[in-house]
């Protein structure tokens, strides 16, 4: 057993619960079955939290409250669904503004059901949960290692929330790094990018089942650009990169060039691209801080 | 600084995380005991920390770890001097350094919670560091010297001639100690009105990193405790240890203060009770 199951730190949200189960997750750290022998701890810090407690149904106003409380914790994490409403959305799950249980919303790992769900049975719950926190451990210790290799495939209209989501999530260091948050990565709007779906050949790299990276191409006269090219900050250095690079270029193989641009400072970037034999054609300055790259690639067509 | 200091600094810096762990997990057995609680094992605050590096770390900003590290550095070093001997004018410094990193570790992640918590964490170093200020300069006063080494060497133990600022020292060291009633700005129990205070933003090996410094630092503040005893080693030990206790029973029977308590007690209880003690001491000593 890692120190991970020995330290499980709990987060709660009551969704729209009527408090029942909330007082039986409380009663868990009063004296009679104090969890705190087992090294769990109540924080009120999504980041901190390893277990993500919901009760209560999940309603309209408080989907995205859960969403974001989730994409806020750190992984390896588990979601345990307390209470029959947060299971099924119990008795409230035919009402005009429940969606019904957790699992509607994010991925719940154990159910609790139970009205109010006894402390013994959350309590369980818990050290069931504790079992897939060390699965997910051991998953992503593969991933990180490499040893996953991720599939890379065509994207389609519905992935394009989920590409936005780690768009702006990694372009986030791009944005550091020049110290402007204005940068059209970041202030992209889904409307937008189905847009672009239109218009563009996206690719996305996928490790079970989670998106990790993505690149889009188009054609413009003879030549492709290639565009917004990122790989989730934890699947990187493993040539997830490269290999949405190749394949993108393999699906415009009629093109004689094939451009692309980035930041000056995104040293990274332009070692990539230098690896696959990408080589400067011109620099533009933006603005103040920012200063662009073109590099450029002859096809296979130009001979 | 002979070799013995620096063997002694050197032990420190290896031992005292899992001397000042130890002392964390005794805490909570005490502290749950006093609820009426079994509470955690022994070794419940190092799985914490093992758990912590192997957690993924999410930062808003990435440099907000950098500071972290620095912060952790800072607290080793100032460890590091005391041990050594060093001058307690320059261990105060480099502590107050310390905690300005770690205040702008929390000021880089911009959080509103990050920045509740980073601000009280600066109205919390106001109200300790006139007292800390005010022992080194009763120290010298009776032992003629700024050194840990020489002060600790000297025949009779301090608090025979300093009982006001050690009284004083006592109250702000609940501050140190992150303790109720004054644990602005990062408390275990606050998670309604501050979340977790400076350590909002702080997860995976950045959390660990702080609750390592923590320990570092739990250990050198009992070594200062035991500055005030030094004169009689054995009991000396003993009353820094039952001091410790004294504070977790605080920590179990106080309510959280709010920050203007927090400030202006201090001060007037630093300022009464020091100060008389300081000038008591220029008549005494003459």
């Amino acid at each position: 057993m890692s120190s991970l199951s020995k330290s499980p730190w709990i987060f709660h949200y009551d969704a729209s619960s009527c408090n029942g189960c909330d007082i039986e997750v409380l009663a868990c750290l009063t004296p009679i079955y104090d969890v705190e022998r087992f090294g769990i701890v109540n924080t009120g810090n999504p980041k901190h939290a390893d277990i993500f407690l919901i009760t209560g149904s999940v309603n309209e106003q408080n989907k995205e409250v859960i969403q974001n409380l989730y994409n806020q914790m750190a992984d390896p994490k588990v979601v345990v669904a307390v209470g029959i409403c947060a299971t099924s959305g119990g008795i409230f799950a035919e009402c005009y503004n429940v969606m019904g249980g957790a699992d509607k919303i994010v991925p719940v790992d154990v159910y609790v059901p139970g009205c109010a769900a006894r402390p013994e049975a959350i309590i369980d719950g818990v050290v069931r949960a504790l079992g897939v926190l060390e699965e997910k451990r051991k998953r992503i210790k593969e991933i990180a290692a490499g040893q996953v290799t991720a599939t890379i495939e065509r994207a389609s209209l519905d992935d394009a929330e989920k590409i936005l989501e780690l768009q702006k999530i990694a372009y986030r260091s791009e944005a550091e790094l020049y110290n402007d948050f204005s940068i059209e990565p970041l202030t992209q709007s889904l409307d937008e990018i189905k847009a672009d779906f239109a218009t563009r050949t996206f690719l996305k790299a996928v490790i079970d089942g989670n998106i990790v990276g993505a690149v889009r191409g188009y054609m413009k006269g003879t030549a492709c650009r290639i565009e917004r090219l990122f790989v989730a900050p934890g699947s990187q250095n493993q040539g997830i990169g490269t290999r949405l690079m190749r394949e993108i270029e393999a699906t415009f193989p009629e093109s004689e060039t094939y451009d692309l641009f980035t930041g000056n400072r995104s040293k990274r970037n332009i070692f990539l691209v230098k690896k696959l034999n990408y080589k400067i054609s011109r620099t533009e300055k933006v603005n103040k801080r920012v200063e662009r790259v073109y590099l450029q690639k002859a096809g296979q067509n130009r001979g | 600084m002979s070799m013995n200091l620096v063997l002694i600094s050197a032990l420190y810096v290896i031992l005292a995380p899992f001397l000042g762990g130890i002392l964390a997990g005794v805490d909570r057995i005490i502290t749950a005991r006093m609820q009426g609680r079994v509470g955690p094992p022994v070794l419940q605050p190092f799985y914490d920390v093992l758990k912590l590096m192997q957690k993924e770390t999410l930062v808003v900003r990435k440099s907000q770890n950098l500071y972290i590290l620095f912060f952790l550095i800072f607290i080793i070093f100032t460890g590091a001097l005391f041990f050594a001997g060093g001058d307690l004018l320059l261990f105060i410094f480099a502590l107050t350094l310390a905690g300005i990193f770690f205040v702008l570790a929390a000021y880089k992640a911009s959080s509103p919670y990050s920045f509740i918590g980073a601000e009280r964490e600066l109205i919390q170093m106001m109200s300790y560091e006139p007292i800390v200020l005010l022992s080194a300069v009763g120290m010298y006063m009776v032992t003629k010297s700024f050194y840990v080494c020489d002060i600790v060497s000297f025949h009779t133990s301090l608090i025979s001639y300093m009982p006001g600022i050690f009284l004083a020292f006592l109250y702000v060291l609940t501050i140190k100690f992150r303790k109720s009633p004054f644990d602005l700005s990062m408390s275990h129990h606050a998670h309604q009105e501050l979340v977790k205070g400076i350590t909002t933003e702080f997860s995976g090996r950045a959390l660990a990193m702080i609750e390592i410094a923590h320990w570092y630092e739990n250990i050198f503040l009992l070594g200062f405790v035991y500055l005030f005893f030094a004169g009689n080693p054995v009991l000396g030990v003993v009353l820094t240890l039952c001091i410790y206790f004294f504070e977790i029973l605080i920590d179990n029977t106080f309510a959280r203060a709010k920050w203007q308590l927090t400030l202006n007690s201090s001060w007037a209880i630093s300022g009464v009770l020091g100060l008389v003690n300081i000038i008591a001491l220029s008549y005494v000593l003459k």
